[in-house]
């Protein structure tokens, strides 16, 4: 087993098995049911749509996602440095790329964890209706390049920033501004701003690929745009993780 | 007053006639497999037939499709979002006499009474034409059922919150 493989399994263990790691899950289940109480216990809410409920499912599983991944990607650097462990592990006998694949694959394996969690949650709300499976394969297809590009982001400013604090908080900020599609309904960002935003947002790509596909019933591999938007921001914040990793020492 | 009541005559005839917008006509009627009696979640479909009924071609033409909510004290245009994947049809160029069909699905999303409406308008022409109404009344359905949402809801975080009972010991 080489040494990436050992720092996301070691990543994974804490963010699975932990106690800390067993927190969030609740803590994530908790939200999740929060949600289906909502809906069950709310007269105008039990009337929603099938298909308008798993989208707004799939939309806070992967809000959560990336909320777990920008916490989890600040800590794997700047937590690293401010436990005083990070200077062992430069020293290790891994290179920096390395050590990016290694903290982001816990990070996946957790995704993967919170992706098996949420299928209850979708087949409790939505089994009855439309497009459940493709709800799932959008959200496995769609989600993952957006939860794991911030976690990427995270790791970066985690190894940029002096301070946890700081990085946290700049990765915060740009989480809560990404995701605010999740709460702004599509008629709301027809602006020319609007749609800016969307063109270049990785959370409105996959929102608006949920939409279509979910609500609209249109295939997967007719969403390539929305994808497309999805991995570029995959691919740029891979190599913004992977350059400040390296400039850690310079 | 012998001129009065012939115009009052053409007036009242001419009331009564259908609204004539052009040498447009759109036919509009439900599929014959839709369900009677309707409810959330139902996929509908409407046909239109568009034909021009004048002597020239008409250029630039659109139809969209419409829905109005009539209930009672909530009166009022229906945003087609979630509703229609087919909004609008767009045809170069119609020629005399010639007609275009469309298929408008529809996923009904809220429960209440509704008109639908195809209506058309071309790129010069100075009037829009409108189909007649198509009615229906959706149904209320509980999509989110508690005996299958509670257990998920309930149980997963209490099994989860057990493994911490579990470890400690």
């Amino acid at each position: 087993m080489n040494a990436a493989s050992l720092i996301a399994r070691k990543e994974a263990g804490e963010l699975v098995v932990s106690r800390r790691g067993r927190a969030w899950l609740l803590t994530l289940t908790a939200v999740l049911s929060g949600f289906c109480l909502l809906l069950v216990g709310d007269t105008e809410l039990s009337l929603l749509d099938n298909a308008q409920v798993i989208y707004d499912m799939v939309g806070i599983v992967t809000g959560l996602g990336a909320l777990l991944a920008v916490i989890v990607g600040i800590d794997a650097i700047a937590g690293e440095r401010e436990r005083s462990s990070l200077v062992p592990l430069l020293l290790a006998p891994i290179s920096r790329g390395g050590i990016v694949a290694g903290k982001l694959g816990g990070q996946a394996i957790a995704w993967l964890l919170m992706l098996l969690l949420s299928l209850f949650y979708l087949w409790a709300v939505g089994s009855t209706g439309q497009n459940l499976f493709e709800s799932v394969v959008a959200l496995a297809v769609l989600g993952t390049p957006v939860v794991l590009g911030f976690g990427f982001l995270a790791i970066g400013l985690g190894a940029r920033m002096g301070s946890a604090r700081v990085g946290l908080s700049v990765a915060l900020i740009a989480l809560i501004l990404s995701a605010s599609p999740l709460l702004l309904d599509p008629s709301l960002r027809q602006s020319a701003i609007g749609r800016a935003f969307d063109a270049v947002n990785p959370i409105s790509g996959a929102l608006n690929a949920y939409d279509a596909v979910i609500i609209d019933s249109q295939g997967l591999l007719a969403q390539t745009g929305h994808g497309l938007v999805d991995l570029v921001w995959l691919a740029l914040t891979l190599w913004f993780a992977t350059a400040s990793v390296r400039a850690i020492s310079r | 007053m012998k001129l009065a009541i012939p115009l009052l005559c053409a007036a009242l005839a001419l009331g009564s006639m259908p609204a004539i917008a052009g040498p447009l006509t759109i036919d509009l009627n439900p599929s014959a497999a839709n369900p009677v009696s309707p409810q959330m979640g139902d996929q509908l479909m409407f046909h239109s037939t568009i034909r021009n009924t004048g002597n020239q071609p008409i250029e630039g033409l659109i139809a969209w499709i419409s829905l109005l909510e009539v209930d009672q004290g909530h009166e009022q245009p229906v945003d087609l979002e979630d509703w229609s994947a087919q909004k609008a049809v767009r045809v170069r160029s119609l020629a005399p006499g010639a007609s275009v069909e469309t298929d408008w699905p529809m996923r009904l999303i809220q429960s209440g009474d509704y008109r639908v409406v195809v209506s058309a308008a071309s790129r010069e022409g100075a009037e829009l034409t409108p189909s007649h109404f198509a009615d229906l009344t959706v149904r209320s359905k509980p999509v989110v059922e508690s005996r299958r949402v509670l257990p998920v809801a309930l149980g997963i975080p209490a099994l989860i919150g057990a493994t911490f009972l579990f470890r400690r010991r």
